[in-house]
């Protein structure tokens, strides 16, 4: 079925990032508004907006209000939902009540969410496909006496992962059997808290491994290729920072055993749209299956930029039933992109968010530059959302090239309002390691010693600068004239009455 | 000195005598402390060589009452006289704490209470400089009857001349009167105190431990206790301080505050944004001092008790170069709502204006007085009493702009209409009525939601009725409760005429003594 | 009358470092700057696009204000931001005294680091904690902050309750250095 009308459950860059596959496709947007940000640009690019800002009586945030998302795309016909990432994208629920409703759910099957997003049943997935898994808890851990059990049997250190987490949110790294029942209790409280399931499993961890992941694309026609792999080692705290496409670390061989290992995965749920596998590994490159991401993702331009394939064109295309155009041997990876994430958070205090209004962004355009956002002048980056303001995405011939565009791109990239990520991109451009492609997930705790870059004469630069606002506030109160003589020269009419 | 035989012996003597008494190692110890000794401070807030000192010859009470002699100074431990600061005549006084810890006896209290006469007969701003260990206690009730008479001096100025004072050091027990009777109270932070009793006397009395920062420093005062308007971080931005807010005041109550001329640069720029300011959604906050900058000239903005009771802002700015009084609910700390401290703020702030001919604007989003027990136990019925007093008392020009929220009670506080507000404008975005519609409809529905099936859709279809043709500025606008409802890109501009136009503006008050404020 | 040596006002300003290192200007700040006895070429610029900029040594930075109070600035260089006091000769005087004093006051204070949620409370007035030790889970940006103390010592108060909501720089728990 051909979809005429897509209604987008996000907001920010990537509403914008469908809205544009949709218009070029001929496919009506329709987004919501919220009251948190009613002025958000998304809201202007779409064709129809869906107007949440009255207040109701459900406190569920808007974005994951199932029930009334529904509501509204039936009462305005859409024939389809593209969820974006985050909120209900990986929710089985939604999925489901989409189908239910004869909405089209862009994505794959409520099944195969339901069972990739459950971590003890992927698991068991991978290992019947005989795909390589790290040791850890069979399911979940029940009280944080048996995660202390298998802990010493796995051997520190662990990690604590939520069941029904992802993207960092409720991992615990445990090094010590000390620390287990706090981390424990405390990855519990977390995951309850941000998925309404508290159910924490447990893993052995290894230390400074790789975190590559596969972009999949599969059909409602049992038709799988993948797209080439990402390279997200450099992480805080399990929070991506920046992505390349393809990854320093591998060679033909590794990338069509690790694409084969993905296939399989996806093909253990009959999956079909697109999808991300992720991977660990090791020094001596053995991978393991990690978990697999059942949405389009935040980093998917850079294998955009390498493959030339509109990843939301096909995701689309799946959804309306149509077969992929392009076999494996025809997907071909050409030259090198790399996404930075500039978000605004304050480097100088270990990333913590920035709010506040952007006033004023900028950036340069070339060849080598795409720049994906949801922020334009004047855009308010709230407490209530992610505090992403741009992706930056550069790509070139070569790794090298695209890290030399990168250092231009950067110090071009202009950013007034709040603080941001950007000084800690330079950081990492100017590490020898990152040039020479030598790192791992551990680069920014082991390697990376200053978070933000700077030159050596900016403090003083900025001290002057300081010192001229001062003194210009000074002078600006202290040196302009007083006119007190027309205050002196009241009309008699006044004057006589003044006294009481 | 060539005097030409005639006998000025004694003058040089006495002269010689005033130099030797500058005393080094006590300047020392004072700048050890982080504070700066009173010509200093003098140095800094009087415009360059303007400063002329009366009775530096003058010596402390020589009667001796058995607790030791006092010490022999020239001066007895305060600096008194008159300058120019930006051009105008003040008066000062600075206590010297180098000499007898700054303590105020009979002479000391004396020179205070001469330099608080000249000050209030010249009509001139009187400032005192204030760093003393308090009353001097060889000199028992002298010193005493010293402070009665400077709180006499303050009440008789109060309202005719403005009186400032700069907590430089302690200000304990007696000594915290006077700056509390004055208009404004300016504080350093961590070498300024303030307190009735010290922390001895707190230790002994109730055995609880509390530092001299704790108890009475300058985070306190301007935070909690709201005895203190102005902190700044050290004594050259304080007296900065006191000089920047002296541009804002007339010299006395007869003129009109001063004016400036402003330059292209400092006209607001955009001001369709405030068109933007206030979210469509009634319970999103945002910051009424965005509203105020786009409002006024550019960095005019003074703010006064910045730190407390931060659901009013109140403070100076200049509209085309002209002071105005400002008067805003804040929605960004407890929704803007009034509570006993923010009436307080708002009624002294406003009772100062009036006092010296500052006109006052009054930016209004007020979802109503803060509800609670410990409210109304503690008596918002009588403070919140003292705001509406000191609006409908006042002559001033003031004007009204209802940003949003005007509910109940609240809006006729805020300078109503018939409260005596001169005009009274709304934007768009006003909601004005008895109460907020979802209190409204679930008095006015009552019966009907009880019975109803689904009582939680049927009151929000009323509340969006109530809001749609009830809570609006139209049904104000078309009774007259508001002369206009204006675009708010247009405000500065509709201010700016309405000011001109109230120029001439007198009222004829009954005659009395004067008034009785629900204190 | 009689007085005690004048002192001229001061033509110099220092911007005052969080390093307490200190960059001395002469006034007045424009075009040709005198830079510790040194005259600089800085050129400021306004961008058409709002954006403020140097020119130094051929090259341009980006500049702004990010936060200021009184006479303390937050300057953003370049994406990276540096905190100063700017200062007088007297005031700086005085600054490098009471920083001296509290050096050996021996209370900490523990202040949010940003506006957030109190989620749990992992430490009561009393119990010992060593520096880097997380006292506090802070929720903000759904994420969930451990606040780490950042002196060994004793808990001497704590400031805040579990579900309270608390704005950036307020004060959460005190410790007793030790």
């Amino acid at each position: 079925m051909k979809i005429k009308s897509i209604l987008i459950a996000n907001r920010g860059e990537i509403a914008i990032r469908i809205i544009r596959t949709a218009q070029k496709m001929g496919i009506r947007s329709y987004v919501i508004k919220t009251a948190k940000e009613p002025n958000a640009w998304y809201l202007d690019e779409a064709d129809e907006v869906i107007d949440f800002t009255e207040s109701i009586d459900s406190n569920i945030p808007e974005f994951l209000d199932i029930e009334r998302i529904i509501d509204h795309a039936k009462k305005h016909k859409v024939d389809a939902i593209h969820p974006g990432y985050g909120f209900l994208a990986e929710n089985p629920d939604f999925a489901r009540r989409c189908e239910e409703e004869k909405i089209i759910f862009i994505g794959p099957s409520p099944d195969a969410i339901y069972r990739m997003g459950h971590k003890t049943i992927a698991k068991e997935l991978a290992r019947k496909h005989t795909v390589p898994l790290l040791g850890g808890s069979k399911g979940a851990v029940a009280d944080a006496e048996e995660a202390r059990t298998i802990a010493s049997e796995i051997g520190y250190p662990v990690i604590l992962k939520a069941a029904a987490g992802g993207g960092g949110r409720g991992m615990r790294i445990v090094g010590k059997e000390k620390d287990i029942e706090r981390m424990f209790n405390l990855a519990t409280k977390e995951a309850e808290k941000a998925f309404n399931n508290p159910d924490v499993f447990i893993e052995k961890y290894v230390r400074e491994p790789r975190h590559i992941e596969f972009q999949i694309l599969a059909d409602k026609h049992g038709n799988l290729v993948h797209l080439g792999e990402r390279e997200c080692s450099v992480q805080r705290k399990h929070q991506k920072l920046l992505e390349e496409s393809p990854s320093p670390a591998l060679d033909e061989e590794l990338r069509s055993r690790m694409g084969t290992a993905a296939l399989k995965i996806a093909r253990s749920v009959n999956y079909y749209s697109a999808g991300t596998v992720e991977f660990l590994m090791d020094e001596d490159n053995n991978f393991y299956f990690m978990e697999m991401n059942t949405r389009i993702q935040v980093e998917h331009p850079v294998t955009e930029m390498v493959t030339g394939i509109d990843l939301i064109e096909q995701m689309i295309r799946i959804a309306e039933g149509k077969t992929l155009p392009f076999t494996q041997d025809e997907i071909k990876l050409n030259g090198w992109a790399i996404e930075w994430r500039i978000n605004a958070e304050d480097v100088q205090s270990g990333f913590s968010p920035s709010l506040g209004t952007i006033e004023k962004i900028s950036w340069p355009e070339n060849e080598h530059i795409r720049v994906d956002t949801g922020v334009r002048d004047g855009s308010v980056i709230t407490p209530y959302y992610d505090s992403m303001i741009a992706k930056l995405i550069i790509h070139a011939e070569d790794r090298e090239k695209a890290l030399q565009q990168s250092t231009i791109a950067i110090r071009k990239f202009w950013i007034k309002g709040t603080k941001t990520t950007l000084a800690f991109c330079r950081a990492v451009l100017q590490n020898r390691n990152f040039r020479k492609g030598r790192f791992n997930t551990s680069f920014i705790g082991k390697e990376l010693k200053i978070f933000y870059q700077h030159e050596a004469d900016e403090e003083m630069l900025a001290a002057f600068f300081a010192a001229y606002d001062y003194a210009r506030e000074i002078h600006e109160h202290e040196d302009k004239p007083l006119y007190t003589e027309k205050g002196k020269e009241i009309a008699p009419w006044v004057l006589n009455k003044r006294l009481r | 000195m060539d005097v030409k035989g005639r006998n000025f012996t004694r003058f040089l003597e006495r002269r010689k005598l005033y130099e030797n008494q500058h005393d080094t190692g006590a300047e020392n110890r004072q700048h050890a402390k982080g504070k700066l000794t009173a010509w200093e401070r003098i140095d800094i807030l009087f415009d360059e060589d303007t400063f002329e000192e009366i009775d530096a010859y003058v010596t402390p009470d020589k009667s001796d009452t058995g607790f030791g002699k006092v010490q022999q100074a020239y001066g007895d431990g305060v600096i008194i006289g008159h300058g120019l600061i930006r051009g105008r005549l003040t008066f000062a006084y600075a206590q010297d704490f180098t000499v007898m810890g700054g303590s105020l006896g009979t002479v000391h209290a004396a020179k205070i209470m001469k330099i608080q006469d000249m000050a209030q007969k010249m009509g001139a701003p009187m400032i005192g400089l204030i760093d003393s260990g308090g009353a001097r206690i060889q000199e028992g009730v002298a010193s005493l009857a010293g402070y009665a008479g400077i709180f006499y001096r303050n009440v008789q100025s109060s309202g005719v001349i403005p009186q400032i004072s700069v907590i430089m050091g302690p200000a304990a027990g007696g000594a915290v009167y006077s700056p509390s009777i004055t208009d404004f109270v300016f504080m350093t932070n961590q070498t300024s105190y303030m307190f009735v009793t010290g922390p001895n006397v707190v230790k002994e009395v109730l055995n609880e431990d509390v530092t001299f920062n704790d108890l009475g420093g300058a985070g306190i005062h301007s935070k909690k206790s709201g005895v203190a308007h102005m902190v700044y971080e050290d004594e050259e931005n304080t007296l900065l301080g006191v000089r920047q807010l002296l541009s804002y005041l007339p010299s006395n109550n007869m003129e009109n505050p001063p004016e400036m001329e402003i330059s292209e640069d400092e006209t607001p720029d955009i001001e369709e944004k405030l068109r933007d300011i206030v979210p469509d959604d009634p319970n999103k906050p945002y910051d009424v001092k965005d509203v105020i900058n786009l409002i006024i000239d550019k960095r005019s903005f003074l703010e006064i008790s910045e730190n407390y009771a931060q659901n009013i802002v109140v403070g100076f700015g200049r509209l085309d170069g002209k002071v105005i009084g400002i008067v805003a609910n804040q929605p960004k700390t407890l929704a803007g709502t009034l509570d006993i401290d923010s009436s307080n703020k708002g009624a002294r702030f406003i009772r100062f204006c009036d006092a010296f001919n500052v006109p006052l604007l009054i930016l209004e989003d007020v979802p109503g007085f803060l509800p609670g027990i410990d409210q109304e136990h503690n008596g918002i019925i009588r403070h919140g009493a003292k705001m509406l007093y000191a609006f409908a008392d006042s002559t001033v020009p003031r004007i009204t702009v209802i940003l949003r929220k005007s509910y109940g009670g609240a809006y006729c506080v805020m300078n109503s209409k018939n409260l005596g507000g001169d005009f009274n404008f709304a934007w768009p975005t006003a909601e004005i009525a008895v109460m907020g519609p979802e209190g409204a409809v679930a008095i006015l529905y009552r019966k009907e939601l009880a019975a109803s099936e689904d009582p939680a859709t049927m009151k929000k279809e009323l509340a969006a009725r109530y809001r749609n043709e009830i809570a609006n500025p139209y049904v104000a606008d078309e009774r007259g409760f508001i002369d206009e409802v204006i675009d708010p890109a247009e405000t500065r501009m509709k201010l700016i005429r309405s000011y001109e136009a109230l120029e001439t503006k007198f009222m004829n008050n009954p005659a009395r003594k004067h008034g009785n404020i629900p204190l | 009358m009689a007085r005690v040596a004048k002192k001229k006002k001061s033509t110099r300003l220092i911007a005052l470092s969080a390093s307490n290192k200190a960059y001395e200007f002469r006034k007045p700040l424009e075009k040709r700057v005198k830079y510790q006895g040194k005259t600089v070429d800085i050129k400021l610029r306004e961008a058409p696009h709002g954006f403020t900029y140097i020119v130094w040594k051929n090259k341009k930075y980006m500049l702004d204000v990010i936060e200021k109070n009184q006479n303390r600035y937050t300057i953003m260089i370049n994406g990276v931001w540096h905190s100063f006091t700017v200062e007088t000769p007297i005031s700086l005087k005085r600054r490098r005294f009471l920083e001296k004093q509290r050096e050996t006051s021996s209370t900490v204070a523990v202040e949010a680091p940003m506006p957030g949620k109190i989620v749990e409370i992992l430490v009561e007035e009393g119990s010992e904690v060593k520096e880097g030790e997380p006292i506090i889970i802070l929720e903000a940006m759904k994420m969930q902050n451990e606040i780490a103390s950042h002196a060994s010592g004793v808990v001497k108060s704590i400031g805040v309750k579990q579900n309270d909501v608390v704005m950036k720089d307020d004060l959460l728990i005190e410790i007793q250095k030790g």
